[in-house]
């Protein structure tokens, strides 16, 4: 086998060699030299570290992942209860004191209101024992208070809270008409304590909606 | 390299990042880029010899990846699979560019290409001596056809029938480009030992 024949199948060798390319390899320096060298860089190249890429290739591929839509943002998580014991050792006031805080507002605004209710059922009252005059049922007006707070706090409601007080000042008139005219008869009584529990509903009723 | 390498501490598997990433979690796939990110780098840093290219060329491959990561089922390892995009990005890119990548048909031989043995001429074996760096410079000054056969079977260890397919060309003439691929770089190699020590 000459030089020439045998770097012509030397491609093909991938390692591993014939009895006539041993034979040669054993009396030609030149051609196992060439094998040891291409051997060698073989092996080396193997050996090859890789390299770090920059950290803004990162950067863009995240941005593009975004871009697309590939990433999806996760849920977040709750913390569960208790997670914190020393966080949350008296996170228990503070609803207790927003229910205290809510109550008490709540008792200030229906005391005004119910001293509010009782002064004009007071008001109203004189009406009754007076017989010569017959008034005609009170209209709301613009100035009374529980509206003027409807129409601040819900003004939405405020047309419909205008209307029942409007029914019940009406009720309320035709009762004192009809007690006055028969004071000694309990339905007429009855009619008229009636009329006036429904004005204090629709007053009860107003405050409820007005409060946040 | 297994398909369920487990990192240290804390940190997601392959396997469990692969399931997340198809979720579309984001420290999924960004623990698949790291694990990743170094094969696929240098792959294409050899292959076009240039940083910016290689960088270009490895977001591309990861990209390509993570849009595709649903259609794994794991029939091969994740690193073939990614491995395999990125050769494919930069082989695209250097057809795009007009760059021959592998020649379709075997040239015949010339006397130019033959490795010819000059008589008289010191022939120092490289066995032993390889420095890595004066290998890396080689490299990059490979033809680029010579190029992605060497590093695909040399340094990336795929089969001649892998490259075929991969580079589109028969498995004979695989083999010739990787063995004038080596031939190449022993010549460069010599070359580059012969200067250095010629300087005084």
């Amino acid at each position: 086998m000459t030089c020439e024949e045998f770097e012509r199948v030397l491609p093909e060798l991938e390692g591993s060699h014939s009895l006539a390319q041993e034979q040669h390899l054993r009396t030609c320096s030149a051609c196992a030299d060439l094998v040891s060298d291409l051997n060698a860089i073989e092996q080396k190249a193997r050996l090859l570290e890789d390299q770090e890429p920059s950290p803004r290739v990162w950067n863009n591929i995240e941005a593009a992942l975004h871009r697309e839509g590939l990433i999806r943002q996760p849920q977040p998580q709750l913390a569960p209860p208790f997670a914190h014991p020393a966080r949350w050792r008296f996170a228990w006031l503070v609803p207790v004191a927003a229910g205290v805080m809510f109550g008490a507002g709540l008792l200030i605004m229906h005391w005004q209101v119910g001293t509010q209710v009782v002064r004009q059922a007071r008001v109203a009252t004189p009406a009754i024992q007076s017989s010569s005059s017959v008034q005609s049922p009170s209209v709301p007006s613009a100035e009374d208070p529980m509206i003027k707070l409807v129409a601040t706090s819900a003004p939405s409601v405020r047309a419909s809270y205008e209307s029942d007080l409007r029914a019940v000042e009406a009720y309320i008139h035709d009762a004192e008409v009809a007690a006055r005219n028969n004071p000694n008869d309990e339905i007429s009584q009855q009619h008229l304590m009636n009329a006036y529990e429904q004005r204090a509903m629709v007053y009860e009723m107003a405050l409820h909606r007005a409060l946040p | 390299m297994t398909g369920a390498r487990k990192l240290q501490g804390d940190k997601l598997s392959e396997a469990e990042a692969i399931q997340r990433a198809k979720q579309g979690d984001a420290e999924a796939f960004e623990t698949l880029y790291h694990l990743h990110k170094r094969r696929v780098y240098s792959l294409c840093l050899r292959m076009t010899a240039n940083t910016a290219s290689a960088e270009e060329f490895t977001q591309e491959a990861f990209l390509q990846l993570f849009r595709k990561i649903g259609t794994f089922r794991g029939e091969s390892a994740f690193s073939t699979w990614l491995h395999r995009m990125a050769v494919n990005v930069v082989l695209m890119q250097l057809r795009k560019k007009g760059l021959p990548v592998v020649p379709l048909e075997e040239t015949l031989e010339t006397d130019e290409e033959t490795h010819k043995k000059e008589p008289g001429a010191d022939d120092v074996r490289l066995a032993g001596s390889i420095d890595r760096l004066q290998l890396e410079h080689a490299i990059a000054n490979l033809p680029p056809g010579y190029r992605a056969v060497f590093l695909l079977h040399d340094v990336e260890g795929y089969e001649h029938n892998e490259i075929a397919k991969i580079v589109g060309c028969s498995i004979g003439n695989s083999k010739s480009q990787l063995h004038k691929a080596r031939m190449k770089l022993r010549d460069l190699l010599k070359t580059s030992r012969a200067e250095k020590a010629a300087k005084p």
